[in-house]
């Protein structure tokens, strides 16, 4: 998947050096902010660390407090020390990569912020400039359109202008569409970058890698053999002082809309023609607009949510709160490949422990000719392609066990990233601040995707948003409330809660 | 062969090992048996064993490998012992562990060896010989053991003499083999940075291209980074020059250019200066140590169209 560092460079040499970056400057609105702190700039240093970036790249932050360069690099040096993972921290590095970190300090809502951005920018004189967005989702429309009236929006004939745009992107179909349209005042939707991290995991890519790259799955991959696919992301910890965002978004928002109906939509899309991102997205997408939409009366039957015991002693949490902190829902995908194969989609808060992994269970065997060892039919076959905590692949499969007589056993052949390639793989972030940078949008959501995704759920927001809830209805440590339970056995089917 | 080295003993002995890794980690997180190659080293007599395990140590950290270290002896006779090198992943509660062989082999066994090593390299994954040293290229010592591996890795900067290291080489790419060499590898960084000035404007339109090595004879590097100019810059005029008193190796780079004159200079072992219009810029670049080329050379197990180019 690396591309050249460029396709006229004679010098060009893609096996042996990274994807390059462009001469550019980074601008993100809301550096005083977690992300910021805990993901981009400890990925903006590791990329630094592995000579990714130019010499000349430059971080300008921005954020309401006022403080200076040299205040802001201080911030950034000790959150880069704290949360960069995986890597060692070289003072060196971080002094000659700090040269090139400026502040500007600024109300989002003041248009002198941006005169000011403005006179940053022409004093760098990068050719190229990506914005970045990690504020709270209202100011995205307005710092877009600030941008745009500040003329900083335009690409030029000397380089580009691109925005990434971090999730939640609206709060259902109709702020979504409002957004885009808002967005595309300013940018057209070539330098709109969507955001959703869990595309940049890698086994997420590899998902990509192991259904196009090999010939043995994909003649399996269809309702022929496939009996239902369970996608799991479950966290061990609670809101842990995000209480006020948190209950504004609640699980389906927050996970099930973007994150996992991406990562259902990257296990089950049709091979592209070509590895572009264009056929990448258009497959995605195409997907998307494939998942069945519910009928009001069936939202009960296909959706579960619950509520943990304690969110609403949070902080910042309203004692009545109604938001789901688990949410699990039934989709189908009305299309030849998977009509009538369930898609068992769940993520919650305060679960046994923190896994995120899809699970593609398959038919059993048409005839049963051995019986498992408590005397039942054996448990069909079972990938598990596992996304966190240890990143692999398994499959369940049936063996012999040793002596006399034929007793029959699952066990689990699996593929374990770090078995085979090392430790280190890099974070998500790493992968798709280069992928911006460079121009490549495959792992970007793109607008149709985010408005198909929106339609998937919006029966259910319906439903939820209109529905008093019994809550709380599960306690911490479980699976979530016993009606998930109850959604999937309708079918026969249970959760796996390995 | 002698019975003591029969391939199926030295499994068993790797069997026992992981038997015994495994029973140690019960009261731990656990140990996973990482391996995603086999890497056969063809080391010299003198070698420094050492340094040896310690690059082989940090190389698996992101090359898991059935390591497989041929220690030549000037006395007669195989032995073998087996090994493994184990880490603790940042974070993580389970050990990652690769395993070894150390088969010590007098230069008379070596066609015994091959026939040693086929059963002891790992089935449908890549093979690698790593020759370390020069002997590979005196003579044709190697030979029984080429047909067993994907790739061979050399260094001709060990080489008494560059050109003839060069040939060798080349011979072998001629044959089909996958080869690569060391010093064509420590020059990544500075073709890194051609790229670079060339992305940026500064070596646009070049027309001529000196090249200044130290020393007496034209390093392997020297005469790599030459061929590669030539390829990359068909229509320019490329020369490798003998440059001022110092060290043997590549000095300086001067190209004529649209934007201005272009030099490239190395003033220590980290910087690489470019000299362009009467400005300096620097950049600093890791110390290329053992391991980071090899790391660089078992990334890429297939054919390496660049390299091949300036082989041809």
């Amino acid at each position: 998947m690396l591309k050249p560092v460029a396709s006229n460079n004679p010098f060009a040499d893609p096996l042996r050096f990274d994807r390059r970056v462009p001469d550019c400057a980074l601008v993100i609105f809301g550096a005083n902010g977690d992300l910021t702190k805990r993901k981009l700039l400890p990925a903006l240093y590791r990329l630094a660390y592995e000579r990714r970036l130019p010499d000349s790249f430059a971080i300008v932050g921005n954020s309401r407090t006022a403080m200076t360069d040299e205040a802001f690099r201080e911030k950034m040096h000790e959150s880069v020390k704290q949360f960069l993972e995986d890597s060692p921290f070289d003072e060196d590095l971080w002094n000659s990569f700090a040269r090139n970190i400026f502040y500007v300090a600024g109300d989002l809502n003041d248009a002198k912020l941006y005169a000011n951005l403005k006179t940053k920018l022409d004093e760098l004189n990068r050719p190229n400039v990506l914005y970045y967005l990690s504020t709270q989702p209202s100011y995205y429309g307005p710092v877009v359109e600030a941008i745009g009236a500040a003329g900083l929006g335009r690409s030029t004939e000397k380089g580009w202008h691109r925005v990434v745009i971090e999730k939640p992107f609206g709060h259902d179909l109709d702020s979504a569409r409002a957004l885009n349209a808002r967005v595309h005042t300013v940018f057209p939707e070539e330098a709109v970058y969507r955001i959703d991290h869990y595309l940049g995991k890698e086994t997420v890519q590899n998902i990509i890698a192991f259904r196009f790259g090999n010939g043995i799955f994909e003649p399996l991959w269809n309702r022929r053999y496939v009996n239902h696919v369970q996608i799991t992301a479950a966290e061990s910890i609670g809101v842990e002082g995000r209480g006020a965002y948190y209950q504004e978004a609640g699980a389906l928002r927050d996970m099930i809309q973007n994150h996992l109906l991406q990562v259902m939509a990257t296990v089950a899309m049709e091979p592209p023609a070509v590895f572009e991102p264009g056929a990448m997205r258009d497959e995605r997408a195409k997907l998307l607009r494939s998942v069945k939409i519910m009928k009001p009366d069936e939202v009960h039957l296909y959706s579960v949510a619950g509520q943990y015991r304690g969110f609403r002693e949070e902080q910042g949490v309203d004692p009545q709160s109604q938001t789901n902190t688990f949410a699990a829902a039934t989709f189908f995908v009305d299309n030849w490949r998977w009509a009538g194969v369930p898609f068992y989609i769940r993520s919650g808060k305060k679960m046994p422990k923190r896994t995120t992994d899809i699970a593609i269970q398959f038919n059993s065997a048409p005839h049963t000719l051995f019986m498992s060892e408590d005397g039942r039919p054996p448990r069909p076959n079972l990938l598990i392609l596992r996304i966190q905590p240890e990143e692999g692949i398994s499959l369940r499969f049936l063996s012999k066990y040793p002596g006399a007589g034929m007793r029959l056993r699952p066990v689990s052949m699996d593929f374990n990233y770090g078995s085979s390639f090392g430790e280190r793989s890099p974070s998500a972030y790493e992968t798709l601040l280069m992928d911006v940078m460079i121009g490549d949008a495959t792992l970007y959501t793109r607008q149709d995707m985010v408005e198909a995704s929106w339609k998937a759920v919006t029966p259910i927001l319906d439903d939820w948003t209109t529905r008093a809830f019994d809550f709380p209805n599960y306690d911490p440590g479980t699976w979530g409330p016993v009606e998930s339970d109850a959604m999937l056995a309708r079918n026969g089917h249970k959760w796996r809660n390995g | 062969m002698p019975a003591t080295l029969e391939p199926e003993k030295i499994l068993k002995d790797l069997r026992n090992l992981w038997h015994d890794l495994g029973r140690d980690a019960e009261v731990s997180g656990g140990v996973l048996r990482a391996c995603g190659m086999t890497l056969v080293v063809a080391a010299e007599k003198d070698s420094n064993t050492e340094e040896l395990r310690h690059t082989l140590g940090v190389l698996m950290h992101d090359h898991p490998a059935r390591a497989i270290v041929l220690s030549m002896n000037e006395k007669p006779g195989l032995d073998a012992n087996v090994f493994s090198q184990c880490w603790m992943p940042f974070g993580k509660h389970q050990q990652i562990c690769a395993e070894g062989i150390e088969i010590t082999t007098g230069s008379m066994e070596l066609a015994h060896v091959a026939q040693l090593l086929l059963p002891l390299i790992v089935s449908d994954l890549p093979a690698v010989l790593w020759c370390r040293g020069p002997r590979v290229f005196s003579g044709d010592p190697f030979a029984p053991l080429l047909p067993l591996v994907q790739k061979i890795i050399v260094d001709s900067a060990t080489a008494a003499d560059p050109q003839a290291a060069i040939a060798t080489i080349r011979v072998l790419h001629r044959e089909g083999r996958h080869v690569a060499d060391l010093a064509w590898t420590k020059l990544t960084g500075l073709r890194e940075l051609m790229a670079s000035l060339f992305d940026e404007g500064t070596a646009v339109g070049v027309t001529s291209a000196k090249i200044f090595y130290g020393g007496d004879v034209a390093s392997p590097s020297s005469i790599y980074f030459a061929a590669w100019m030539e390829r990359a810059l068909p229509g320019a005029q490329v020369s490798l020059n003998r440059g001022e008193e110092g060290p043997r190796g590549l000095r300086s780079i001067v190209l004529l250019g649209d934007a201005c004159e272009v030099t490239i200079t190395r003033p220590d072992r980290t910087t690489l200066e470019v000299h362009c219009g009467g400005r300096i810029r620097r950049s600093t670049t890791v110390l290329l140590s053992e391991e980071i080329l090899m790391s660089e050379e078992l990334s890429i197990l297939g054919a390496d169209p660049v390299f091949d180019k300036v082989l041809a």
